[in-house]
């Protein structure tokens, strides 16, 4: 029987150790590592509240979380357009239905490297492919990753091109479970197509438009490789993101002590707008 | 509404929709294919036949990084985590559903709150971590901090409670020990769950940048993306346009032949995971 | 922190270790160079002399791991204590980073370096690289003096003999080719090209070459102070920014692929003389060039100093026999050895007989090219001690950025800013 007993904490063993290391221990370290400051190779200061009066005046960082913002209020809007659009269209009676959710699919299995490189050429000035479609209709160059006031909405516009088919998915499942009886309903009141996508179809998505906003908001946040390659954060740190400025800050210039202050800075601005989001989607419900 | 018959005019229009749609998802890819065949003068241009092919950007790309030596790398890392992350995954989500013990709702409360750290939270200080240990420029730091995720577990979990106790219960009559009543019957039972967390964990692990770029300085240790980014981003491809195409191009194939062959689970799995709320 | 270290050993031992060899023995020793194809060429070299008059002292050679930038990749490795023993190409403004966290050897401590250096470099360069402790960490090896290279025949084409000397003639001269090249509104050839990316280490061939040929050699960072706010800084920065802003210097990126200079797009390029191996390399035939100073201010007198791009030599604390790795560098830095060096890589040794020994002579006439580097090394700068030198080029870049390339300040709160920033972070 003692042997029965023990049988549970030891499949959950790895587990625990596994998180005691890789989870807890961080996340505490974290919290220490805010008063000091640390390159690793000297020993730690205790720097007090130094981190977090550097961090207010540090003007990089609130652009990064400002142009994170902005990804944000691009991003979502544009993904539940296109992708509630082609939900509504896939799921009609058509064929080949399969074929095209799975190349509306392709972009969120291939490597977000593959996508930036992609779009780079995509996006170039001179000989981009955009570009040259919009000399095709005599429309001006755009400098889409050159232009400061272009460089995050270009970023946006690939990270919905690579994400969209998820959601395509994802509405469209959330499409599929609308009772039909509902419409036959609103057919018998007289409501047009409008009204019943308004008052039937986009109450019942709503989980998933609530899904979207925090992966967003979430993936915002995290945007690290686009600018990486595409634009190292310029043109005048438009499309510097918060974990490319924590990567320079932590490992380039091996600020561990300020790194990890920007890190849980960001971890209280990500919860609190979940929680936000949150509330207001099920206010509106 | 799906039941009605659609009238002709509707249905031309979505199909005309659905095709510009395909366009605009499958055009990158083909233009990407055929530029980094095409000679770089003819890059350029919307041509999806250059005048002539040649595997000139390729074979520039082996020669100037270890691409092969990456690609195992990459295999390396990414079969191990998925294999220790369905196993351990497994047994926790075992234990979660199997077994009374003292703490278990504190356990899967642990697992729960995991999941919604994000991970600007603890990059640092596992990074010190790495450090500490000595893991930097090792497979060590690219697997074992992935050996488990909150997510898998909370797969497994869902599943194995489907599974009849029956089941159980019968194997443990048959005098079978609870290791082999997970590995011989619950999880050959479990299949989509398996390959649900397999694929997640396969994609995350392979696609994963950041981590690498970090942890891995060695070129001969890095992984297939890290290897490409670097190359994308750094002097080596000298600007030319095929070469960082060519290079692009080899990172997405064996991805994008699994989801050929595993479409329907790429997609099932991959909505799953954005269902976890 | 007794607390997190005992928590971090506590776990360590929890996980398997994971095995290092331990790497060197007393008796040998690892040395690392750059991963440059002729400066590995020469690591060769020297370390088979060395092992051959050495036997029983064996020096292991690796090229330093390939990666991103070495600089970057010797951090790592003293962050992960993967250090080697001896290491070229150490950039000279980390060494006071790397000195103060206590990573690296006080050479003045070992037997017989004072001397050496004595004998090697003038003072001005030994009190450049004495550390603010007063000891000396490194050796300086070499430098690539920044200069501007100049399309002979698209100077003649416009009507120019001589290349520009100050910023006026520069400008001028800018102008008449953007007047003469253009086409349906659009610029076909330009004056130059800078990087407009805002990496740190990119203003070292734009902005800083052209303050310390503008100030004389005058500092960034003196102490723990920034002190280039002065009017040196700023008409370096609206010289750049007339350059962009009236569309002399290309904005966007030139198209890949070809060279500009080498293709005839651009008249000249500030640049090091790296660019001499590339140009014989991929020139056109008929094309010829010529390297003179960068342009100064019109009111400039005296003495041109310009950036040396300075790479030292360093032993590292991990290293068990420092003495040896001494002795192993003053066979690297001797004279026969550096004439190899030179032969091998086109890079000046930094030493004061480079103009009067008869060995190097006999280099400099069959490589009259290098002639004009030459006559500059006296007078280049290294960079200052300041262990954040880096952060400083840094903001400074990020100020560069606003003021130059897009014009949304003037020169003199660019520069302003720039200061106030790079104090911020040398207070740290």
């Amino acid at each position: 029987m003692q042997k029965k007993k023990l049988t549970p904490y030891l499949l959950i063993a790895p587990y625990i150790l596994h998180f005691a290391m890789f989870v807890a221990f961080p996340v505490v370290f974290s919290l220490v590592l805010v008063f000091h400051r640390w390159n690793i190779i000297s020993p730690m200061e205790f720097v007090g509240l130094g981190n977090f009066y550097r961090l207010m005046g540090d003007t990089f960082f609130w652009q990064s979380v400002i142009n994170t913002l902005y990804f944000i209020i691009i991003h979502v809007p544009l993904q539940l357009i296109i992708a509630i659009s082609f939900a509504l269209l896939l799921n009609q009676p058509l064929r080949m239905l399969g074929f095209f959710r799975a190349v509306y699919f392709l972009p969120v299995v291939v490597s977000g490297v593959v996508v930036t490189i992609l779009w780079q050429q995509l996006f170039g000035f001179e000989n981009g492919i955009l570009n040259r479609l919009l000399t095709l209709i005599s429309l001006p160059r755009v400098g889409w990753l050159t232009n400061p006031d272009m460089a995050m909405p270009s970023i946006t516009i690939m990270a919905t091109w690579k994400n969209v088919g998820l959601y395509v998915i994802l509405f469209l499942t959330g499409l599929q479970t609308v009772p039909e009886q509902l419409y036959e309903a609103a057919d018998l009141e007289g409501a047009n197509a409008w009204q019943k996508f308004v008052h039937i179809t986009l109450p019942m998505i709503n989980p998933t438009i609530f899904m979207v906003l925090v992966l967003s908001t979430i993936g915002g946040f995290s945007l690290f490789i686009e600018p990486y390659v595409m634009t190292g954060g310029g043109p005048l740190n438009r499309t510097l993101s918060s974990v490319l400025y924590i990567y320079k800050q932590g490992f380039f210039f091996y600020h561990m002590g300020y790194a990890a202050t920007m890190g849980v800075t960001l971890t209280g601005i990500i919860l609190a707008l979940v929680v936000l989001q949150k509330k207001y989607v099920e206010r509106n419900t | 509404m799906r039941i009605q018959k659609m009238s002709p005019a509707r249905k031309v229009i979505s199909y005309a929709l659905l095709l510009i749609g395909t366009a605009a998802f499958l055009y990158p890819f083909l233009w990407m294919v055929m530029a980094s065949l095409a000679p770089e003068k003819e890059i350029a241009s919307f041509t999806l036949f250059p005048s002539n092919f040649g595997m000139s950007s390729y074979l520039q790309v082996f020669e100037k990084i270890p691409v092969l030596h990456s690609f195992f790398n990459s295999m390396v890392v990414s079969l191990s985590v998925t294999f220790f992350v369905v196993v351990f995954s497994s047994m926790t989500g075992f234990a979660l559903t199997h077994y009374e013990f003292k703490g278990r709702e504190v356990v899967f409360y642990i697992i729960i709150f995991t999941m919604s750290l994000p991970f600007q939270l603890t990059l640092i200080p596992q990074y010190i971590l790495m450090v500490k240990f000595g893991w930097v420029d090792t497979y060590l730091a690219l697997t074992v901090p992935y050996f488990i995720n909150g997510l898998g577990i909370i797969i497994f979990r869902q599943y194995f409670k489907t599974i009849p106790r029956d089941l159980f219960d019968a194997a443990r009559i048959d005098g079978c020990n609870d290791m082999k009543i997970l590995f011989k019957i619950l999880l050959p039972n479990a299949k989509p769950a398996v390959i649900t967390v397999a694929i997640l964990t396969f994609m995350g692990v392979w696609n994963d940048v950041l981590w690498p770029i970090i942890v891995i300085r060695n070129e001969n240790l890095m992984t297939l993306p890290q290897l490409i980014t670097l190359f994308a981003v750094g002097g080596k491809a000298e600007s030319q346009l095929g070469v960082k195409l060519a290079s692009a191009v080899m990172l997405a194939l064996p991805v994008v032949i699994a989801y050929s062959v595993f479409q329907k689970y790429f997609i099932t799995s991959m909505a799953s995971s954005g269902l976890k709320e | 922190m007794k607390n997190i270290n005992a928590v971090l050993f506590l776990l360590t031992i929890l996980v398997f270790t994971s095995c290092k060899s331990s790497k060197n023995s007393q008796n040998g020793l690892l040395y690392w160079s750059s991963n440059n194809t002729d400066e590995i060429t020469y690591a060769r070299f020297i370390v088979e002399k060395w092992n051959k008059e050495n036997p029983g002292k064996e020096v292991k050679f690796q090229p330093v791991p390939e990666g991103q930038s070495s600089e970057e990749v010797i951090l790592a490795a003293v962050v992960g204590g993967t250090t080697p023993d001896v290491y070229s190409n150490m950039w000279q403004g980390d060494v006071e980073y790397y000195a103060r966290a206590g990573k690296l050897v006080a050479l003045d401590t070992l037997d017989g370096f004072i001397e050496f250096l004595a004998d090697r470099c003038d003072s001005a360069v030994i009190k450049e690289v004495t550390s603010r402790d007063g000891h000396i960490y490194q050796i300086p090896w070499k430098i690539n003096p920044i200069m501007m290279i100049y399309n002979v025949n698209f100077l003649k084409e416009i009507g120019m003999a001589k290349p520009p000397r100050t910023y006026s003639e520069f400008l001028s001269m800018a102008r008449t080719i953007k007047e003469k090249y253009q086409e349906n509104g659009r610029t076909k050839k330009w004056a130059g090209y800078a990087e407009v990316q805002v990496t740190w280490w990119q203003r070292w061939f734009d902005y800083y070459p052209l303050y310390l040929s503008a100030s004389g050699g005058a500092k960034l960072v003196e102490g723990d102070t920034a002190v280039f706010d002065n009017k040196y800084s700023v008409a370096t920065f609206s010289f750049l920014q007339k350059l962009f802003t009236n569309n002399y210097f290309p904005t966007d990126r030139l198209s890949s692929g070809q060279d500009p200079f080498l293709s005839g797009t651009i008249a000249t390029r500030f640049t090091g003389p790296w660019e001499i191996i590339h140009a014989e390399k991929f020139k056109p035939s008929g094309f010829t060039y010529g390297f003179a100073p960068i342009p100064v201010p019109d009111d400039h007198t005296g003495q041109q100093y310009t950036y040396g791009d300075t790479k030292n030599l360093v032993i590292f604390k991990t290293c068990g026999n420092p003495q040896l790795a001494w002795y192993f560098l003053r066979e690297f830095c001797k004279l026969e050895n550096e004439v190899e060096f030179l032969k091998m890589t086109n890079q000046l040794p930094r030493r004061k007989d480079l103009m009067t020994d008869k060995l190097f002579a006999k280099y400099f006439k069959k490589n009259p090219m290098m002639i004009p580097f030459a006559l500059q090394a006296p007078y280049v700068i290294g960079p200052d001690n300041s262990p954040v030198l880096k952060e400083v080029f840094d903001v400074i870049s990020a100020e560069y950025e606003q003021c130059v390339i897009y014009n949304k300040k003037s020169p003199e709160s660019a520069v302003k800013d720039a200061a106030h920033s790079a104090n911020l972070v040398l207070m740290q």
